[in-house]
């Protein structure tokens, strides 16, 4: 647990080169659409920092708080239903029904915390797994009110005004990105603040041991479910995004045991416990999957003459690849956990060392 | 609804029931020994599933039969699983071994899809749909063989456990894995025991199944879920608790489709699973171990 603490002095002050690079990255990021107008790509960076807020809230009950839940798709899905359903069949804008899929949320994950807060380890994964499937069993099966496996289709969505004036008509990917980076940003920022407050040390400790934390006079229940709240919060708000920019949502993709999983994956990838450990989880696993997804793997397979096309493994390839890109987060998490204990920010940062000690 | 709708369902609960103790005996075997908790197990379910559906395609040899032949194949894959990658996680963080297990079982199952497509499989034998017809209750045929077939091998799993040297070593590995290791037994090679037999066992209940359950690569997921609520039932680390909530768990389904809807019979073994961890997480047979 040593890179924890190594991490948490690392951001307490800001250095000057830290500062201008930080801020180069920021401007980069705010001008980007401005220079890039592929959809494409700006669809890849969407993408990213959606992974990068989902990994980031996650990070707030697992990686700092130690509790591991495994049913972060109950959060998201309220957020992506509370929001879609509203906005269906109400007519009522997205920017007022992610307040309602957030309220969702916290009743959820209330009544969550006060059911799976009491078990420890193993029996809290668990639970926590139960308590998402429930949900999603629920959703499923009340198709009067959630369209059940058939899932809704976001029809249009309403223009952003403000008075009178047009902000956006989200025609374009470019709202999307600007959105999706704030929130990101948002996340990032909660992090921050939860690490380097009294809330962040308590969790810690908790995290660390807690029985001593509790002996100490930290209670176990309050701070937890306080961390909870804000993962939740959070997670709600990444499924309010997606159901408005993919613009469709049923409970097998935002409701899923598999999303659970794959949410937890981008933190312990990155490495958990640590600020930056889910935005290298998410630069990790996105252009993977992606890369998978699209073929480009089997395509450049074959290209470089590695496999012939015509020949019976291109074929296969070509076919079959594209649908087993979830395969690469399972590789992934064997090799994180077997080798790299500290992620792939811990497992760099101790390389950077090493060598740097060496010369 | 009448009472005959009710006995039967009771019935085919408890046959259904039989296979899940299977799967779950596996889990809590693994658990007892290594105090790992494997989310891979369904997953193992589901490669038993496939080798079952490929000897008798390929080979056309009955799947009840087949069972000869997957229980040392699944016996010596879940033992180089153990040997390989669990052994390397065993008393270090829960969490950890969680995650590892989760991988193993996402690149089971997304192999198993890349080689074999996600279409869904169906092993039709000559009595798949045939039942028999017993004081107007109607009895799954299949069913009922794989009942007889799963109380067998439960019967010699207990001798094994309980009169054997190695079920002996097993099951003191599984109370104190220190003081078994002082008293010169080669835990180790306990936990390949464990693993390999856990793994033979989902396998065993995959093939089971396979007559009268669609096979496709995702199946595992929901019995990995199933075989955790059963083990958490019974008591982690508890044999008997493993076979008593694996028939419990399969009559709550199958009086639950009937009387409420099959739609949410699994909410109801969910809530069951929690109200369990909430009022008793040691389990109904939480004391003794195995």
């Amino acid at each position: 647990m040593k890179s924890f603490s190594l991490t948490a002095s690392d951001t307490r002050g800001f250095s000057a080169p830290a500062l201008v690079i930080g801020v180069a990255i920021l401007a980069a990021l705010f001008l980007f659409p401005s220079f890039v107008q592929s959809p494409y790509v700006l669809h890849m960076m969407i993408l990213l920092f959606l992974s990068t807020i989902m990994g980031e809230s996650w990070n707030i009950i697992g990686g700092y708080t130690g509790q591991y839940s495994v049913g972060h798709a109950a959060y998201f899905g309220a957020g992506a239903y509370g929001t879609l359903i509203l906005l269906q069949k109400w007519e009522i804008a997205p920017w007022f029904g992610m307040w309602v899929g957030i309220a969702v949320a916290l009743v959820l994950a209330l009544v969550i915390g006060s059911i799976c807060f009491r078990l420890r380890g193993p029996y809290f994964v668990l639970a926590s797994i139960a308590v998402a499937e429930i949900v999603r069993l629920t959703v499923l099966n009340t198709p009067t009110v959630t369209n059940g496996a058939e899932g809704i289709l976001l029809t249009d969505i309403p223009p952003f005004k403000i008075g009178a004036t047009v902000i956006t008509d989200f025609v374009s990917k470019v709202p999307f990105y600007y959105i999706s980076l704030v929130l990101a940003l948002l996340t990032i920022a909660v992090t921050w603040l939860v690490q380097h407050s009294k809330l962040g040390y308590c969790i810690q400790a908790i995290r660390e041991d807690q029985d001593a934390a509790h002996s100490l006079g930290i209670s176990l229940s309050f701070y937890k479910n306080v961390a909870l709240a804000i993962s939740a919060t959070l997670t709600s708000l990444a499924g309010s995004f997606y159901a408005i920019y993919i613009k469709f949502i049923d409970p097998t993709t935002v409701l899923a045991l598999d999303l659970s999983v794959q949410i937890v994956l981008i933190a312990i990838i990155g490495g958990i416990g640590t600020i930056y450990g889910p935005v290298v989880g998410s630069l990790v696993l996105v252009p993977l999957s992606e890369a998978l997804r699209s073929n480009v793997i089997a395509q450049g397979l074959i290209n470089s003459g590695i496999v012939r096309e015509d020949s019976g493994i291109g074929i296969f390839l070509k076919e079959h690849l594209a649908h087993a890109h979830v395969l690469i987060y399972g590789i992934l998490v064997v090799i994180v956990i077997l080798f790299m204990p500290d992620g792939v920010l811990g497992f760099v940062k101790k390389m950077t060392k090493k060598s740097g000690t060496g010369d | 609804m009448t009472f005959n709708v009710l006995v039967q369902a009771i019935i085919s609960g408890i046959l259904v029931g039989g296979v899940y103790a299977l799967i779950g005996i596996g889990l809590t075997i693994i658990f007892g020994v290594m105090r790992v908790i494997n989310f891979a197990h369904g997953e193992l379910m589901m490669v038993g599933m496939y080798m079952t559906y490929f000897l008798f395609t390929l080979a056309g040899i009955d799947p009840f039969v087949s069972i000869v032949i997957t229980i040392p194949l699944m016996f010596i894959f879940g033992g180089i699983l153990q040997k390989v990658f669990i052994n390397r996680i065993i008393g270090t963080l829960p969490q950890n071994q969680i995650l590892l297990t989760i991988g193993l079982g996402l690149i089971m199952s997304n192999s198993i899809m890349l080689a074999f497509t996600s279409d869904y499989k169906i092993l039709t034998t000559s009595y798949s749909s045939a039942s028999v017809s017993i004081a107007g209750i109607s009895v799954s045929e299949p069913l009922t063989i794989s009942f007889l077939i799963t109380a067998v091998i439960t019967a010699v799993l207990y001798w094994f456990l309980m009169k054997t040297d190695m079920g002996q070593a097993m099951r003191a590995t599984s109370q104190d894995r220190e003081a078994a290791q002082l008293m010169g037994i080669n835990v180790q090679r306990m936990s390949i025991l464990a693993f390999g037999l856990g793994a033979s066992l989902a396998g065993t209940a995959g093939a089971l199944i396979s007559p009268t359950y669609y096979i496709f690569p995702q199946v595992g997921s929901a019995f990995t879920l199933k075989a955790f609520v059963i083990v958490v039932l019974g008591g982690m680390g508890s044999v008997i608790g493993a076979t008593l909530g694996g028939i419990i768990i399969g009559v709550v389904e199958s009086v639950g489709a009937v009387t409420i809807s099959s739609d949410w019979k699994d909410v109801l073994v969910f809530t069951i699973f929690l109200l369990v961890l909430l009022v008793k997480p040691s389990g109904l047979m939480g004391k003794s171990r195995m």
